[in-house]
């Protein structure tokens, strides 16, 4: 079932076609990720779903109801560019936040109380954020994404300016609440992060969805035709082969997408030739080379645009 | 519509916390303390410089002059007529006297002008008080020595001054005070003025804050932009009128206390003399402080309110728009100008405050706020008057709202991105 569903989404500032006729939906219970560069229209997307800008044209439905005020309660959104109130007090900048989420003042008391002692942060409640360390301010920044328990949560870039620590709590996080049948949209511009969790992706670049489904789908229809390797030895021949593309390269390791239908043989004849081989192995493209190949020098595969 | 449950948390936010902040306890006190010595210092000034005491040898070799003098003014002019020409030099070289005036019977003629030898300090307004004596004591004694009609002689002798009464519409008579009102105008005005620069810069500085903050993202992802600006504008203006109702109220209070307390500290006869000749005549035995219509007080916030809804809009617009305090110089300017322009015109409009010059500028709704407050106490402004520049101001605050509530929705979402005016009319026009 579709919880977020968008259809023809467009949206320009002036002459720069920030979202160019997008559609998506978002099944419920799901880790989606919306994928791609920077610039690529992501964030301007999630404003949208968000009710924060309005589509030029094109609708937007959560929960089959296009979006305005109510809707903006079945979310938690946590944006890129995170802040608080520096000189209010932690509790009643948690108060403020999820009341104005349509919590009355009894309700949000106790979910933040909750959300508090379950942070080990039970005596932050009269603290300024002024006086919070940087990590202290993300814990209480996420109490006021989640506290109004929403269905859906979006977070817009949720790992950058992470340390590893909150990094790795955070995707237990995500994954946990998925598990309790929440929704989960993030948007990342690292593609390994989406590979880790991601259920479904919408891979955006220069304001167009260019790929989207289901991550294994995706990964599946490109087949095995990419190579890791992993050799010791003098990698330079790496840079003689031809009608190949070397993603993650490293004096011991590379990982060798073939185009042109190219004998991958031919490949390792070669290498043996110049390096001691531990490991060949076909495997299924990484997202990096599914997003090089889709938007860069092959072209898009058809099937995956609807 | 907005919605009221959210606008009224944000209300509630952007009042509470100010009202509770440092910042406003502190200028709540300090404003009027700083008025008050801004105020007292000429005053100060002229009652310091009213006891400077200076003396003055007089030389009389008509015997007449110097007995007028001394009725005059006894403490300043004092009788050395034994004292030669080269004396009294001396004496003014080593500051015992401040200078000397010989009298000679050609002077009483008119055939020459007497000639003040003085050690050049006192100022201009000492130098008109000497001449004023010498113009008195020496008419009199010609009017004495002319034989002329008692008649005559009383016409010389009487001080003619200009009372004046103001007859209010319901008929009453009224003590006016004229120079009173005029400065309770000013100073009026230059509140309303200082109020409009700071409330403008809070809502500045709070719609900045947010920004750079990055909080108005997760705060839009609940509420409308505008209903958000519209709690914040409300929430702000609400703590204005709070400070000018206890600003009013203190006022109001010291009005009424300041006359007892006045006559307790400084004694009937201080005050006698600072009334000075009028005073004497009537006996007042207490300093008469003008009364000051309510319906002022009312206009007073009334004009502030709006006053500050137009200019906060602008000024909302601005914070909305940069993403630094320095940047907002350039941005600022133009707002300021009408402010400027209305401060400027103030003195014109106090002094003549029912010619066109007044009524036209007055009635222009960005300088109503400052100039109809400075009309008000002075002259009866017409009620059509005050009417119309409500409507006038109510409209422009309609107007530059919705102009600076399309400037806000994309400013605040716009981060590191130069804002030059061309840039935000863009703005203007997104959807």
């Amino acid at each position: 079932m579709a919880i977020i569903d968008l259809e023809h989404v467009k949206k320009s500032f002036g002459n720069t076609n920030a979202v160019n006729d997008v559609s998506f939906s978002v099944n419920h219970g799901r880790i989606f990720g919306l994928l791609g560069p920077n610039g690529a229209g992501k964030t301007t997307t999630i404003r949208m779903i968000n009710d924060i800008l309005v589509p030029d044209s094109g609708h937007i439905t959560i929960k089959g109801q296009l979006v305005g005020p109510k809707t903006q309660r079945y979310i938690g959104y946590m944006p890129e560019e995170r802040g608080l109130y520096k000189k209010m007090r932690v509790g009643e900048q948690l108060l403020y936040l999820s009341q104005l989420k349509g919590l009355t003042y009894g309700e949000a008391k106790k979910s933040i109380k909750y959300w508090l002692d379950r942070f080990d942060a039970g005596d932050w409640y009269s603290k300024e954020i002024n006086e919070l360390s940087k990590g202290m301010s993300q814990k209480v920044q996420f109490i006021a994404t989640i506290a109004h328990d929403p269905d859906i949560y979006i977070f817009d870039e949720p790992f950058s300016g992470l340390d590893p620590i909150n990094s790795e709590m955070l995707k237990e996080i995500i994954i946990e609440l998925r598990n309790k049948g929440k929704t989960i949209l993030f948007s990342t511009h690292r593609m390994e992060q989406v590979e880790q969790m991601c259920d479904d992706l919408c891979l955006f670049n220069k304001g167009k969805a260019v790929l989207k489904g289901e991550l294994r789908d995706i990964k599946r229809s490109y087949g095995k035709n990419t190579i890791n390797m992993e050799f010791r030895g003098d990698a330079q021949f790496l840079d003689q082969l031809e009608d190949v593309r070397i993603n993650n390269r490293s004096t011991n390791f590379a990982e060798i997408r073939v185009l042109n239908g190219q004998d991958e043989q031919q490949i390792l004849r070669k290498a043996l030739d110049h390096v001691q081989i531990h490991k060949f192995e076909f495997v299924e493209p990484s997202l990096t080379e599914i997003f090089i190949s889709v938007v860069g020098e092959d072209n898009i595969n058809p099937k995956e645009l609807a | 519509m907005p919605d009221l449950r959210k606008l009224s948390l944000i209300f509630k936010r952007e009042y509470l916390t100010r009202l509770r902040s440092k910042t406003f306890i502190i200028s709540t006190i300090l404003v009027p303390l700083a008025f008050i010595l801004i105020i007292s210092i000429p005053i100060g000034i002229q009652l310091l410089s009213s006891g400077s005491h200076k003396t003055i040898a007089i030389v009389d070799q008509t015997g007449t002059i110097y007995p007028r003098l001394k009725k005059i003014n006894a403490d300043r002019y004092k009788d050395f007529s034994e004292f030669s020409d080269q004396k009294l030099r001396d004496m003014v070289m080593q500051g015992k006297i401040d200078g000397y005036i010989r009298f000679t019977g050609n002077m009483i003629n008119g055939k020459s002008t007497p000639e003040l030898i003085y050690s050049g300090g006192g100022g201009l307004s000492f130098l008109n008080n000497v001449k004023g004596d010498i113009r008195e004591a020496v008419r009199d004694e010609r009017i004495e020595r002319a034989k002329i009609s008692p008649e005559i002689r009383n016409i010389f002798e009487e001080n003619i001054n200009l009372a004046t009464r103001k007859l209010t519409k319901e008929g009453k008579e009224e003590e006016a005070n004229a120079a009173f009102y005029s400065a309770f105008g000013t100073i009026m005005a230059f509140i309303i003025y200082i109020a409009m620069f700071s409330y403008g810069a809070i809502i500045m500085r709070g719609v900045m804050e947010e920004k750079t903050n990055r909080i108005v993202e997760v705060i839009t992802s609940s509420v409308k932009p505008f209903e958000l600006l519209i709690g914040k504008v409300l929430g702000v203006g609400a703590l204005g009128l709070s400070q000018f109702l206890i600003w009013i109220g203190a006022t109001i209070g010291l009005l009424a206390g300041i006359s007892p307390i006045a006559t307790m500290i400084l004694g009937p006869e201080m005050l006698q003399n600072m009334a000075g000749s009028q005073a004497t005549a009537r006996q007042v035995p207490a300093l008469q402080v003008p009364s000051v219509d309510p319906i002022i007080w009312v206009y007073l916030v009334l004009y502030f309110l709006l006053g500050y809804l137009i200019y906060s809009s602008l000024f909302a617009a601005v914070g909305a728009a940069v993403d630094s305090e320095s940047e907002t110089q350039q941005l600022v300017f133009p707002i300021t100008i009408p402010i400027i322009i209305s401060i400027m015109l103030m003195p014109q409009v106090a002094n003549a405050p029912d010619s066109t010059l007044a009524v036209v500028s007055s009635l222009i709704p960005l300088f109503s706020p400052i100039l109809m407050v400075a009309r008000i106490p002075i002259t009866d402004v017409p009620f059509w008057q005050i009417g119309l520049s409500f409507l006038l101001m109510a409209g422009t605050f309609a107007g530059l709202m919705a102009l600076s509530a399309k400037i806000y929705r994309v400013g605040i979402l716009m981060y590191g991105k130069k804002a030059s005016f061309k840039e935000i009319i863009k703005w203007v026009r997104y959807r």
